[in-house]
């Protein structure tokens, strides 16, 4: 198994420009994001039950290395770091590209890739199904349950309302929602042996046989206009009347608001 | 000299503190309120390894370095001081006497116990009459056949209530007041064993401190740890370890009372503005910031130095003295800035105040440390 992930600016600790509404990068902690937690998790569960050898690959700037050694705490058997200057700027198709190319050469052999559904500080959601496509295998995004039985990966996802059931053929790809998979607590001896016995291979542009004009920037046909964070409003409403007539009202013009919050329908349910 | 933590203590800091906020933070008010030890977080602690932080591999811990020791408890104390105490004074004065003076048979019996967290550890050294004085002991260890005879009382005992092999002090010479003072391995299963009454403190409420009664209790000759009259020789040199593991508390401590001023005097608004923009704020903000930071760096200091296996008792001597004293200063701040609210119970500040205070007192006084410390420097060429 491949497990891809990425390391984001840990959400807490966002320092955002006011004024400019842009994140301030260079001040903000790396951590792996939280979605690639879900995936790697997903990985080690499979492992558990059926046995099998992940690997964690992440693409990035040298400092990426500690969510490897994370991911080798947790129990992921062996990494890959692309690393190199000439892919800063990537973006999503560049970055799936070189995904599929790290992979062919270093684990050739892989019946499925994990990733996460989409990352918290781009949140494309790009890079899992791209890949699938660079890698020619099918894929599916957003995976919140899934069951391995003789190389038949059957997985459960939401879409829209619907509860979607499919299945697919390993070698296969797909991105795990945060729904499931709830991420393990590192223990602390495992983050020892993570630094004692890295099992870390760090590769660049020239062990991949990539060219340097299809990296970075100028490789990424992806321009970026604008970059915000969203802007949030409350608007109250005061309902007034008796009781029964407040409570009808609630439900008449909130029920669907409420019903998807809590995940039940309250048409039903009343 | 590279003041960047390293991408393992990097990771070690977000590790616990992820843990902490998840599991105890929730529940750190309510344990503190009912003093209940929360046997159930203890239990997700297990597998962790929160109870072998520093433990070789071959004995079932986590061979962590201090500085990294230091961070877990600082992490688990910035959110609940009285579990950060459970593990710090388990994995420091509970187990590493163990692995220091322990023979190869009492480690392999006993160390995986702990390491595992299955056993939890205590040091029992403080008596009604004997605490900063250990020489003045009187629980007596008298050698019979081939089990030593434990009477004694122990008062104080951090752990006391949830310990299950705790280490005890006794004298084994009755004939020499103060003499051959020894240390035991004593399972909780042995006949004459008791806890007393949880005590009724101040402060580290979750933490079940009580007294520990031995009453002819027998303990097997092969339970000495290291040798008769060997007992001031280990206390000291487990006290130096575990005044490293009080002044990381104390960093946590002081961390959490900082941070919850920053968040409050952000928010707070008096004539119509945050009492943040008050020059009389920011300068009490800016002391409990400077002092937490030069508090941590001697905490690493002593910790850098241990692991270099260099001398450190001055060191962590100076850690404690002063990271306790600031926790306490910065907690007191922090109800100060709090106003009314940091008096109410309702707030944590009041918790991290009534916390603070005790690192000044345990694992020998500040009192106690500026001996240490006086002893070395009046002896150090200048």
């Amino acid at each position: 198994m491949i497990v891809c992930m990425k390391q984001v600016p840990m959400v807490t600790e966002l320092p955002w420009d006011a004024q400019t509404g842009t994140l301030k990068r260079e001040l903000a902690e790396g951590m792996m994001n939280p979605a690639c937690r879900h995936a790697l998790e997903a990985a080690l569960q499979i492992k558990q039950e059926h046995s099998g050898h992940i690997t964690a690959i992440t693409m990035g700037p040298p400092m990426a290395e500690e969510i490897l050694h994370e991911a080798i705490a947790l129990g992921a058997d062996r990494c890959l770091l692309i690393s190199d200057r000439t892919m800063a700027g990537a973006d999503t198709l560049v970055t799936s590209f070189v995904l599929a190319r790290a992979i062919e050469i270093f684990c050739p052999d892989f019946d499925l890739v994990l990733a996460g559904c989409h990352t918290t500080d781009s949140e494309t959601a790009q890079v899992g199904p791209q890949l699938s496509e660079e890698l020619n295998i099918p894929g599916i995004a957003n995976v919140d349950t899934l069951h391995l039985k003789n190389r038949r990966l059957r997985i459960q996802r939401e879409a829209d309302n619907f509860l979607e059931t499919l299945e697919m053929d390993l070698p296969g790809l797909i991105t795990v929602s945060t729904l499931n998979h709830i991420p393990r607590y590192t223990a602390l001896a495992g983050l020892q042996d993570a630094f004692d016995e890295p099992n870390i291979l760090a590769v660049g542009a020239r062990d991949l046989g990539i060219d340097e004009d299809s990296l970075g920037l100028s490789g990424s046909p992806t321009r970026i206009l604008d970059v915000f964070s969203p802007r949030s409003e409350k608007k109250s409403t005061v309902l007034t009347g008796a009781p029964k007539r407040i409570v009808e009202h609630l439900f008449d013009r909130y029920g669907d608001v409420i019903g998807s919050a809590i995940r039940k329908d309250l048409k039903k349910e009343l | 000299m590279n003041f960047d933590p390293c991408m393992k203590h990097k990771l070690v800091r977000r590790t616990v503190r992820g843990f902490a906020e998840a599991e105890l933070g929730p529940i750190a008010h309510e344990i503190d309120r009912e003093a209940r030890f929360p046997w159930e977080v203890i239990e997700k602690m297990r597998p962790l390894n929160f109870f072998g932080l520093q433990v070789p591999k071959e004995y079932s811990g986590a061979d962590l370095d201090s500085i990294s020791y230091a961070i877990t408890i600082e992490e688990l104390s910035r959110v609940s001081g009285a579990v950060g105490l459970c593990v710090t004074v388990h994995n420091s004065v509970g187990v590493f006497p163990l692995l220091k003076f322990g023979t190869p048979e009492q480690k392999r019996k006993y160390v995986p116990l702990l390491a595992t967290g299955a056993h939890i550890g205590a040091f029992c050294l403080t008596e009604a009459n004997a605490g900063s004085d250990a020489s003045n002991v009187e629980t007596l260890a008298v050698l019979r056949g081939d089990k030593f005879i434990i009477n004694g009382t122990k008062i104080f005992v951090t752990n006391g209530g949830v310990c299950s092999l705790p280490l005890v002090f006794a004298m084994t010479d009755p004939e020499v007041p103060g003499g051959n003072a020894s240390v035991f391995i004593v399972e909780k299963s042995m006949p004459g064993f008791s806890v007393g009454e949880i005590e009724d403190l101040c402060g580290m409420r979750a933490n079940p401190v009580s007294s520990l009664f031995l009453e002819d209790t027998p303990v097997p000759r092969e339970n000495l740890l290291g040798h008769t009259g060997e007992g001031i020789k280990i206390a000291l040199a487990t006290l130096d370890a575990g005044r490293i593991g009080i002044a990381a508390q104390a960093v946590g401590i002081g961390q959490a009372a900082f941070e919850a001023s920053v968040k409050y005097s952000k928010e707070r608004q008096q004539f119509k503005k945050p009492i943040a923009s008050f020059q009389s704020i920011q300068n009490s903000l800016a002391d409990m910031a400077t002092e937490l930071d030069a508090a941590r760096l001697l905490v690493y200091r002593s910790c850098a130095l241990r692991d270099a296996g260099r001398p450190f008792g001055k060191e962590a001597a100076m850690a404690k003295l002063f990271s306790s004293t600031i926790a306490s200063r910065a907690a007191s701040d922090a109800v100060q800035i709090h106003g009314g609210y940091g008096y109410s119970r309702e707030y944590d500040v009041e918790r991290f105040f009534r916390d603070a205070k005790v690192t000044e007192i345990y694992e020998g006084t500040s009192e106690i440390q500026r001996i240490v410390i006086a002893r070395t420097v009046i002896n150090e060429p200048l």
